[in-house]
């Protein structure tokens, strides 16, 4: 099985620090604070984190539910770091979902993911005998592990984590139109209003399927555009993370696109063929691959320089069926008989916002 | 495949689950969605399921014909009422002949069907249409966690009713409905909106299309298309992977048959992914292998010195000549020596020493 590493460089130009005073949150760069996205390795792709006032929107597959692995692991970091919760849905009970939150995995299982930091290079060196061994760099680790959970998408999360006060469940299915949620947001988002140095704590919003069809407002483009601007607007001056996620394929393209245009960091999740010899061929670990998940845009709060990814097309796996990883797409080796073997790429940029170089 | 799908639409739906839905497109070109569908009807009739009991809306077909159709196949309908009802909204689906007999003037002569039936007259509300079908369900199999199975003749005459958003609305209730086991209707993509069929597509799990063969797509009207074509199903696996299948099938007097395609039409990949690099990385078992990997030039802590393989004599031998070998190069003085006559003054002296002293051979 390929490794469970992402393939980041381990000279990272964002170097961010734990708050000490409350758990889940992390200084940035530019003035910026990050919260976990409850998955380690988005967290790396994404510089640390979903930072604070940004608006996260993940365009779904029609025929795969992953974003509802990412929408799982943002709430449930969020309930574990005791974040205040907002979740809006269309489905008649939302409430029910929380149910099938993930918990954090036991601490025994952990150790085994980031186990060895080996040595890459083994020197002959008649020095090295004077020098103490060296010590794992682990011990960053310790502070890493509070900040963001491995969640372990087979066990459901503890009731005690959602039954407090702090969690809020909006069913959108029924009302007529979006202000109700609009109000619901504002009065959410007012608790955590960005005026103080200090950040007492964060707040965060799920928002699924935006513009599923059961929805009454889901032909009124404008409206859904209206709503999400001002989603934006409020989120930016407070300290919380709105994450939505949207079928770009039920709406008319260019609604579509501006949706698009108006999140901070996009990200998209697709399906993969099953039992595709093409692709199993093409790539390795493709019998563990349950999709690809695409950034298309990382936030970049309070400075001009884009966030520029060496790959931006990843693997989405289930580790052990428990965790989800993400990984870099691998090819696999190829023999001299076939064919070529780059593809051309794909549909892997969508806004061009941060100028993605792909080799 | 016919038989995957409709072993699917049998096993029905775990519990906390939606129940798996079906859509069954087609098209003018290919207009056999209906005979699909009740190839599956059948199929979900005489076999065992999860479902105890269907419950057929009837929008496009009358009543009598299902109760016709049943009996052709060799159904029992005596006993059918436990299991089977009709929702008929075929015969006055919006009330107007009521609303006549009111008045006085229509006779209106009921039919006497076989099958239970109930009628239903505004087609319009979808809530009460919900209500309805869960209520003939309840009524079929009972309180209890027994489930059954809803199955809409056809979605494009609901579409035609109602706007698309409560015919969503419908379909979801109708999945999340923890009495019911499958759905399955039929939809005829041309006459719709390619987002009311992309919403359709969105709520189902598995969508079963009905299209014309593609070599004979330029003559329409040849005879080869009114009796079969292709049949390619799309399904969504609980893995969050896509499915996709197709097979031929051809329609007779009897019914519709499948039969799997011969040559293989492979979609291509290569759209889907971005350049892809090679695997650097390890596996763990890789990196057990690698660290057991003995480097020449290492001492490996147990003392004895290193036998470097100069490739000049064969291994038995240097077993005993070994150590003048292996010894540090600073003992081969006595064999040889190295005169270094330096090219100019302003050489820095460190350049004497060899770089090789620093090793730990």
């Amino acid at each position: 099985m390929a490794a469970t590493r992402t393939r980041g460089s381990s000279f990272s130009r964002n170097v961010s620090t734990v708050t000490s005073q409350n758990s889940g949150l992390k200084h940035g760069p530019n003035g910026t604070t990050f919260l976990s996205s409850g998955i380690p390795d988005l967290d790396k792709i994404l510089g640390g984190g979903y930072t604070l006032g940004s608006l996260v929107m993940i365009m779904e597959d029609a025929e795969a539910p992953h974003h509802m692995l990412l929408l799982r692991n943002f709430m449930s970091q969020g309930l574990i770091h005791k974040h205040p919760l907002l979740y809006a849905s269309a489905s008649r009970d939302p409430k029910g979902f929380l149910g099938t939150l993930p918990a954090p995995a036991s601490a025994k299982e952990d150790k085994t993911r980031d186990l060895t930091n080996e040595k890459d290079l083994r020197i002959a060196w008649q020095y090295k005998k004077y020098f103490d061994p060296q010590l794992n760099i682990s011990s960053n680790n310790g502070a890493q592990q509070d900040y963001c959970n491995d969640l372990d998408l087979r066990k459901p999360l503890d009731r005690h984590f959602y039954s407090g006060m702090n969690v809020g469940c909006v069913s959108i299915q029924d009302s007529p139109d979006l202000a109700s949620l609009q109000d619901q947001c504002a009065k959410f988002l007012s608790q955590f209003s960005r005026n103080e140095a200090n950040i007492s704590s964060a707040g965060r919003i799920a928002i699924q399927s935006f513009c599923s069809p059961q929805c009454k407002f889901a032909n009124m483009e404008w409206h859904m555009l209206s709503f999400i601007r001002s989603l934006k607007a409020m989120a930016r001056s407070s300290n919380a993370v709105v994450l939505v996620s949207f079928p770009p394929s039920l709406l008319s393209p260019s609604c579509s696109k501006r949706l698009q245009h108006m999140a901070d960091t996009l990200l998209s999740v697709r399906a993969i063929p099953d039992e595709d010899k093409e692709m199993a061929k093409l790539l390795t670990g493709y019998q563990d691959m349950v999709g690809l998940l695409n950034v298309h845009k990382v936030a970049r709060l309070n400075t001009q320089v884009p966030v520029i990814l060496e790959t931006t097309t990843f693997s989405i796996k289930l580790h052990k069926r428990r965790y989800l990883v993400l990984e870099c797409l691998n090819q696999a080796p190829v023999d001299g008989s076939s064919g070529s073997s780059y593809n051309t790429s794909g549909s892997c940029s969508g806004s061009t916002k941060a100028g993605s170089l792909d080799f | 495949m016919a038989e995957s799908i409709c072993r699917s639409l049998r096993d029905g739906a775990l519990e906390g689950e939606l129940a798996p839905t079906l859509t069954i497109k087609d098209s003018l070109a290919s207009p056999f969605s209906f005979n699909v569908f009740s190839h599956i009807l059948l199929q979900l009739s005489s076999q065992k399921s999860q479902s105890h009991g269907i419950v057929i809306v009837a929008l496009s077909r009358s009543p009598s014909f299902y109760a016709d159709f049943l009996k052709n196949k060799g159904v029992e309908l005596s006993s059918s009422n436990k299991w089977i009802h009709i929702l008929d909204c075929y015969t006055d689906p919006l009330g107007w002949k009521d609303k006549a007999r009111k008045s006085g003037n229509v006779n209106v002569v009921s039919d006497q069907i076989s099958l239970a039936t109930s009628s239903y007259k505004s087609v319009k509300d979808m809530d009460k249409l919900f209500l309805a079908i869960t209520d003939l369900g309840r009524g079929l199999v009972g309180e209890n966690k027994v489930r059954f199975c809803v199955a809409i003749d056809s979605l494009s005459k609901l579409l035609r009713h109602a706007s698309l958003q409560s015919v969503a609305g419908l379909l979801s209730n109708l999945r999340s409905h923890d009495q019911i086991s499958s759905i399955f209707g039929l939809l005829h993509s041309d006459l719709h909106e390619e987002r009311a069929t992309a919403a359709l597509e969105y709520m189902s799990s598995m969508v079963a299309s009905v299209e014309p063969d593609h070599h004979s797509s330029e003559n329409c009207l040849s005879e080869k298309n009114f009796t079969q074509g292709k049949f390619s199903v799309r399904s969504k696996r609980r893995n969050g992977r896509v499915r996709e299948t197709s097979e031929k099938f051809k329609v007779e007097a009897e019914g519709i048959s499948f039969a799997s395609i011969s040559a293989e039409d492979g979609t291509t990949v290569a759209g889907l992914l971005p350049k892809v690099q090679f695997n650097l990385q390890l596996s763990e078992k890789e990196q057990i292998d690698r660290a057991k990997v003995v480097l020449p030039f290492e001492h490996q802590g147990n003392g004895k010195p290193i036998q470097i393989y100069d490739g000049r004599r064969s291994l038995e031998e240097s077993s005993g000549e070994g150590a003048p070998i292996s010894r540090c190069k600073n003992e081969d003085s006595a064999l040889g020596e190295i005169i270094y006559f330096r090219d100019s003054d302003d050489e820095m002296p460190d350049s004497d020493e060899d770089p090789d002293d620093d090793l730990d051979i």
